[in-house]
């Protein structure tokens, strides 16, 4: 399974998640040292943001592919016969029968 | 005969005719994406310990940031694909903002709380 937005994807959610263990440390330290919290250091702050941005991108390509809305692109490569074909109308019954038969 | 031939031409730009599956598949894709990224800017916001108000602006721009990456992927020519632009930044706002407080209050309580 070799597919670069899975992977994409994989990376943003782990530096997420390195982001969540970053914060959860610097918010013990400051507990420990009996510091008032403001704000999270900017390193994790613009990891965070980033790998939101990069796990979006992942999922953004793993979602699927836009399809063409108007209806004349999706039909311009198909034949007359093609859009014609009811399989309700086919006739078994005929000449065929007799014609192609192994009877004699 | 131009003259008949242009009538022509612009009657037949008014009559677009849409294919559903494919508007009904484009719509599905943005739906998806639209809600991975509410839990994914919530489980930030939460990351980032964001609270009260600016969380909800940080919202505003994570449906922003969606926006244009949705018409980064569309590439130059959304038309193709959307019949408006305006409805890929407004659809499912609010639920969309749901998502994201759920997510975002788990996180905070999972990282700044305990």
């Amino acid at each position: 399974m070799f597919n670069l937005y899975r992977q994409i994807f994989a990376l943003g959610i782990l530096s997420l998640l390195h982001a969540a263990y970053s914060a959860a440390q610097h918010r013990s330290y400051l507990r420990i040292t009996e510091q008032e919290f403001d704000g999270l250091p900017l390193d994790i702050f613009v990891q965070g943001v980033v790998s939101l941005f990069l796990s979006m991108y992942g999922i953004l390509y793993l979602a699927g592919d836009f399809k063409e809305v108007r209806a004349i692109e999706e039909l311009e490569c198909k034949t007359w016969e093609t859009l014609h074909n009811t399989p309700a109308f086919y006739i078994f019954n005929h000449r065929g029968k007799t014609l192609f038969s192994n009877k004699f | 005969m131009t003259e008949n031939k242009e009538s022509k031409e612009t009657k037949f730009k008014e009559l677009v005719s849409y294919s559903e599956p494919a508007l009904r598949n484009n719509s599905s894709v943005v739906e998806y994406c639209r809600t991975s990224m509410s839990a994914l800017s919530g489980c930030t916001a939460g990351i980032l310990g964001l609270t009260g108000l600016s969380g909800f602006i940080f919202y505003i721009f994570s449906v922003l940031a969606l926006w244009g990456l949705l018409l980064f992927k569309a590439g130059n020519l959304w038309q193709k694909y959307f019949l408006n632009r305006h409805s890929l930044l407004t659809g499912g706002f609010f639920s969309g903002l749901f998502t994201y407080v759920l997510f975002w209050t788990f996180l905070y309580g999972m990282v700044h709380v305990y």
